[in-house]
């Protein structure tokens, strides 16, 4: 987890679907990873070894940026396997504003594969696929 | 449980009375001091092209006009509130409904008058979840919508 | 002085880069067969295209959003997503139509029939945005785009009758021979033509993808204001060129041919040989701007890595995306449809989609908590809300009057 334990200093009121959902997720470094198709919500103060699942009622935190196969499912009613969820977990979020920021960079997460399949199998083998655009050549 | 499941849907009294549409969920992000650990490497640049400066050191008129929103505190966990209730509709809009925007006129207003009577209910006071349903429990509280 | 080139040079590739084959077409089809009845249209058109793109850009330079991620973000993903169909359906057709457009202007000045040219002219597209720099990619398009002026040549040599042209213009009077709802339809094809979504989009993303200061954000503001109405003149001299030159001899323009034949009637081969190599650059530096939006659109609605300065790899979904549409516009062609008609498809349809885009933009500019201290102005507002019911009432009419005329026929 890299959450740090630095005491809150105070409390910002969002609305999920006005400030959450839909926005662009960045990484650490500004790239673009993926937007909030949806939030997992988790039980909060749950003991640090097993997240539980958040319980009607009682009090409820975000665990998770939901994405991938999610939205589908979210465009076309249903709801994927949690095995097919590709979560970005909260912890690793820094900023709220126009745009999600994480604190961590975009290859270390999960949720990639087209990218990185595409990247490797197909655009990285044309000549001149990694050539820095902005370089004189 | 996941924020799809009670988007949208239809929320109930404690005796099954239909009380409209669940619009939206409130959280309480929890705000961070800046410059924490986990923000040594968050300066970065604008669409990632600038080069190693420091964007601070850059007069006003040099530096992307979209550092300024973009970079706000630095938020840690995120509690659930309670869920927003409209009366009236599913299809919640640009949330006009509980904020004070008012340009472009009319259209603010108009949807203002749509969702009039959104009312915002404590997560504690959510009795069960069930797909597309929403129950609240015995003696839920009513309170105002408005964001602060 | 370097300033001020730099200021000449946004100038100049503003109004090389306004024309497009949309432009051109429906702008010749129009002066051939109602004069200079419709250059209102273009006037209001530019105008709105004027607002949007500078609202579009500040929206973007401001929040470091660009427009379509901006439409996912407030429509959510089922409004969104339906926009976005539509948005890069209409794209699509559009960059056939200027792949086409590359073509076509390549089989005048070669005779190599227009089929040889297309994947040699979507090749060229496709190399250009895998390989150039971002910013030159824009200059050399926009630059050599301006030698449409040529239609503006073109006209002094005819020495028309510069009264006859005014009256047709103002008040507009549509010739008598034409029935209503096809004036009506050709001058919501003129507005979709005038004030296309793909440079919103375009603009937008460059927008984010430069990283813009409060300066870039100034420059940009006067590319626009002076460069695109000067853009639009040049519209209004290829209207005229066809209003001296086609209407009277009855004839209805269908080819790209027959767009260029008042250059050549008044300006001999010299003159259509600069002008051919004009539209070549316009409709190139166009079929990169659509190509690049089809990448855009799509990558900013599903949250990918996009944009021109990123390595192709680093972009890799972005630019497989931008191969695809590519591929799907040479495939269109190579069904020997006519291009010119395509065109025609592409601004009506453009005009049915313009709400999708300028809704959005003119809400988000409003909001404070993307935008800070730049929202919107009274002044902005209130005429941003009078094209809003013009946008609206021109994608209402379009279908309705495209199924009444029979596409204008």
């Amino acid at each position: 987890m890299s959450r740090d334990d630095s005491p809150p200093t105070g409390v910002r009121v969002v609305d999920v679907r006005l400030h959450l959902l839909s926005r662009q997720v960045l990484d650490v470094d500004g790239e673009p990873v993926t937007t909030v198709d949806d939030l997992e919500l988790v039980a909060a103060d749950a003991p640090e070894d097993g997240r539980r699942d958040a319980v009607p009622g009682e009090p409820a935190e975000v665990g998770a940026i939901l994405t991938g196969p999610v939205l589908l499912t979210r465009l076309l009613g249903g709801r994927p396997p949690a095995s097919r969820w590709e979560p970005v977990p909260w912890s690793d979020v820094g900023h709220v504003g126009t745009a999600i920021e994480l604190t961590v960079q975009a290859d270390s997460l999960d949720v990639h594969w087209t990218e990185d399949w595409l990247r490797e199998h197909v655009v990285g083998r044309i000549p001149g696929g990694r050539h820095d655009p902005e370089e004189e050549s | 449980m996941i924020l799809g499941d009670l988007l949208d849907a239809r929320v109930l009294g404690p005796g099954g009375e239909n009380l409209g549409f669940l619009v939206d969920v409130r959280l309480a992000l929890d705000t961070l001091p800046d410059g924490g650990p986990s923000d040594r490497d968050g300066r970065h640049h604008p669409g990632g092209a600038a080069g190693e400066a420091d964007p601070d050191d850059a007069h006003p008129d040099d530096r992307a006009l979209s550092q300024g929103v973009r970079r706000r505190d630095r938020v840690g966990r995120a509690r659930v509130v309670g869920v927003l209730v409209s009366p009236r509709t599913g299809t919640s809009f640009l949330g006009y409904e509980r904020t004070d925007v008012t340009a472009p006129w009319p259209v603010p207003q108009l949807v203002r008058r749509r969702h009039r009577g959104t009312f915002l209910v404590p997560w504690d006071d959510v009795a069960a979840v069930a797909p597309g349903e929403v129950r609240l429990a015995a003696g839920y509280r009513r309170e105002d919508a408005a964001l602060p | 002085m370097k300033r001020l080139l730099g200021v000449a040079l946004g100038i100049l590739t503003a109004i090389g880069g306004f024309v497009d084959i949309g432009d051109l077409v429906t702008n010749a089809v129009v002066g051939s067969r109602f004069g200079l009845s419709l250059v209102w249209v273009v006037v209001v058109g530019v105008v709105g295209i004027c607002l949007f793109a500078s609202m579009s850009g500040r929206v973007a330079a401001v929040s470091g959003r660009a427009t379509f991620e901006i439409i996912r973000e407030r429509l959510g993903p089922r409004a969104a997503g339906a926009n976005l169909a539509a948005s890069f359906a209409i794209n699509l057709l559009t960059l056939t139509a200027e792949v086409g457009g590359i073509a076509l202007a390549l089989h005048l000045a070669s005779s190599v029939e227009p089929r040889l040219w297309i994947p040699v002219a979507a090749f060229a597209v496709w190399l250009v945005l895998w390989r150039v720099k971002f910013q030159v990619m824009e200059n050399v398009a926009g630059l050599l785009g301006l030698l449409l002026v040529g239609f503006g040549v073109a006209l002094f040599l005819l020495g028309p009758d510069w009264g006859e042209l005014l009256r047709q213009a103002v008040p507009p009077s549509p010739p008598a021979t034409e029935h209503v709802a096809t004036y009506w339809y050709y001058a919501v094809a003129l507005f979709g033509a005038a004030m296309t979504p793909y440079e919103v989009f375009f603009f937008s993303s460059g927008a984010v993808e430069e990283g813009w200061t409060a300066k870039d954000l100034a420059q940009n503001r006067v590319n626009v204001l002076v460069g695109f109405p000067l853009g639009g003149l040049l519209s209004v001299a290829i209207a005229a060129c066809a209003a001296v030159v086609l209407l009277p001899a009855g004839i209805e323009v269908s080819s790209l041919s027959q767009i260029v034949l008042p250059v050549a009637e008044a300006g001999g081969t010299l003159l259509l040989a600069l002008v051919i190599v004009g539209i070549v650059a316009a409709t190139f530096g166009a079929a990169l701007e659509t190509a690049l939006s089809s990448g855009y659109t799509l990558a900013q609605y599903l949250g990918w890595s996009w944009g021109k300065f990123r390595r192709p790899a680093r972009a890799a979904r972005f630019h497989v995306t931008m191969v695809v549409a590519l591929l799907l516009a040479v495939a269109i062609l190579m069904t020997s449809v006519d291009p010119v008609a395509v065109t025609e498809m592409s601004v009506v349809f453009s005009a049915v989609a313009l709400p999708l885009t300028y809704v959005p933009i003119l809400l988000v500019a409003n909001d404070p908590e993307y935008m800070g201290e730049h929202v919107n102005g009274r002044a902005t507002n209130a005429l941003g809300m009078v094209y809003l019911v013009i946008v609206v009432a021109a994608a209402v009419a379009a279908i309705p009057l495209m199924i009444a005329t029979g596409a204008g026929s």
